[in-house]
């Protein structure tokens, strides 16, 4: 029964692990309270030395390390490969993956290799024994739950829903044991024409203050304001999915099910319905103000704060009033 | 090129969200379906009707392309078959399959590989980047290595690159837009940003009719007894629980106002 909770994560460039990876670290944390099983972590990277000492501050008590410089960049063809590696050679049943942009291919494809199953936008396991593994995953948009049932003897890879759980508190007493690993990896079969550069500037899953704006807006200029409300406030501006396929805002700022998912102090909804895929982005902020002149839109079912009102005119007031 | 399209039936999303936004969204007895009768009809998953206009798209530069779809479902699924002919699609397959066993990617992907293989002669297989049902996403990764084929998901836009005889893929990732390349055959999973499917011409609508999909057993294609390491169980509402304080104020900026004290009151603000 002591097989361990297994935690994947990819090391980027920055060389620190990503959020998903923190909360994940937390789920497995919670789970070990519940199961008497140890956390370990696999790290995948090309310069793991910092992540190593990050995670084992985080709980994990063993750290698999494959270190490569092919493996920068997320690989779908390589991190497989490693990542398949790791989890043969910890032995590992629960294998758990946080947030990243590379989970739809990353844990679907890992869990085939390894012979496995795979379960995404997860928001807990409940039950395992050792026939079956009772899983609950956010499905239709997140308007519902399913309940899996997992066979138990193959590992299971686990696609965690964005905030399913809370980083785990540092200890920096902490110590692990660090496995290094070695693969012969190839280049990918997939190649890069030309590759998106990261920006530099904050990132809109790691913002304090997020002000975003839906059809009310009733058209792209208007969506001005909700930059120019965000920036007041030294936050950053978010979409919802509609107004985003309407070209209103590009996809990069879209916030949802399908788009980046937040968790800031401060969400401000403007002329947003509240449909259960954008709040999927967006439910676990800290205080939801909403600005929606139809009082029965469902959005008012998630605020903290709401303003009946048209959004176009009370934005405008905001602006005003906070330059 | 012979592009194979992979296409699901799936309830009307936004009929479901209309009954959880107003609370009244219920699971059906049986636990795997919801109340909503007809009111919410089947309609063809939307990435899946993105990934058939991807499929045109291509077929419309490249002489000779020809576009197959493919269902997995029960009675009803070949309705998305009819919607993909009549959009463009030259020949279509329902393997029909117990709709219990739709919340498993593993089993949908090796029906799909080896509806793939009997064909012969597939170069692309495409499909929409997740079912709006289950929202899992894990058919189109698991078919690429059920088939030892290169994979690429999130594609906005499809071209085949005749210089090097190989795949060019505009893909959507938070830091932007960023361009791959891959040699066939090869899956790619289209999403939203791909533009909108075209409408289906009517004429090919009636001529459907006459065109009816080639149909399979799921268990004529799975290679012996079907491995059912997974299934969906139960299916739950969750409840959300409204406790929203609503701002008074004669006019909008009276409103702004007092929105403004209480976020400051709060330590909200830092401005």
């Amino acid at each position: 029964m002591s097989d361990p909770i297994l935690v994947l994560a990819h090391i980027d460039e920055t060389s620190q692990i990503n959020i998903g990876a923190r909360e994940a670290l937390g789920f497995a944390q919670n789970l070990s309270e519940n199961t008497g099983r140890p956390v370990e972590c696999g790290l995948i990277g090309a310069d793991n030395s910092s992540a190593t000492a990050e995670v084992t501050e985080l709980g994990a008590t063993k750290v698999y390390t494959i270190e490569d410089s092919l493996l920068a960049r997320f690989s779908g063809d390589n991190m497989v490969s490693a990542a398949a590696h790791i989890v043969s050679s910890s032995g590992a049943r629960i294998v758990l993956i946080g947030r990243h942009p590379s989970t739809l291919e990353f844990i679907p494809r890992l869990s085939r290799r390894i012979d496995g199953t795979c379960v995404m936008n997860v928001t807990r396991i409940e039950t395992i024994n050792e026939q079956y593994t009772e899983i609950e995953a956010a499905v239709y948009g997140g308007a519902a739950r399913a309940l899996y049932q997992i066979d138990s003897t193959s590992p299971v890879v686990v696609g965690l829903r964005p905030a399913a759980a809370e980083a785990p508190t540092p200890h920096p007493e902490n110590s692990s044991d660090i496995v290094e690993l070695n693969l012969e990896l190839l280049a990918d079969r997939v190649r890069v024409i030309t590759e998106a550069t990261a920006d530099e500037g904050p990132r809109l899953e790691n913002a304090e203050i997020v002000v975003s704006g839906g059809r009310g807006l009733q058209n792209a200029e208007n969506f001005a304001l909700v930059r120019e409300l965000a920036n007041l406030l030294k936050g950053m501006p978010g979409a919802s999915r509609a107004i985003v396929d309407e070209y209103w805002a590009p996809p990069t700022e879209q916030i949802g099910l399908t788009g980046t998912t937040v968790a800031p102090a401060l969400y401000v909804a403007a002329g947003i319905s509240g449909a259960s895929q954008h709040m999927a982005g967006c439910s676990n902020a800290r205080l939801i103000v909403a600005i929606n002149s139809d009082p029965d839109a469902p959005i008012f079912k998630y605020a903290d704060v709401g303003i009946i009102d048209d959004c176009l005119a009370v934005l405008p007031e905001l602006i005003e009033l906070l330059r | 090129m012979h592009i194979l399209v992979a296409a699901k039936q799936v309830l009307d999303p936004d009929g479901i969200n209309s009954y959880a936004l107003w609370g009244r969204l219920e699971v059906s007895e049986d636990g795997l379906g919801f109340n909503t009768g007809a009111t919410v009809p089947q309609i063809i998953n939307a990435y899946d009707e993105q990934a058939m206009e991807a499929a045109l798209q291509i077929a419309e530069v490249q002489e000779g392309t020809r576009v197959t779809a493919v269902t997995v479902g029960s009675d009803t699924a070949p309705d998305v078959l009819k919607r993909c002919y009549a959009m463009g699609a030259e020949n279509t397959i329902h393997v029909h399959d117990d709709e219990k066993q739709s919340g498993n990617p593993f089993r949908i992907s090796q029906i799909l590989a080896t509806v793939a293989k009997n064909l012969g002669d597939v170069d692309l297989i495409l499909c929409g980047r997740q079912g709006s049902d289950y929202d899992q996403g894990a058919v189109p990764a698991i078919l690429s290595e059920d088939l030892g084929m290169p994979f690429i998901t999130m594609a906005s836009q499809i071209n085949f690159d005749e210089q090097t005889q190989s795949l060019h893929v505009d893909v959507v990732t938070p830091n932007g837009p960023e361009t791959l390349a891959c040699n066939l055959p090869a899956v790619v999973a289209v999403s939203n940003e791909i533009g909108q499917p075209r409408y289906p011409s009517s004429r090919r609508m009636i001529q459907s009719r006459r065109n009816p999909p080639t149909v399979f057993r799921a268990d004529e294609l799975l290679p012996g007894p079907a491995t059912e390491k997974m299934s969906i169980k139960l299916l739950t509402v969750p409840e959300v629980q409204g406790n929203c304080e609503i701002i008074e104020g004669v006019d909008p900026k009276e409103k702004a106002k007092h929105l403004l004290q209480i976020l400051r009151e709060r330590g909200d603000l830092n401005v």
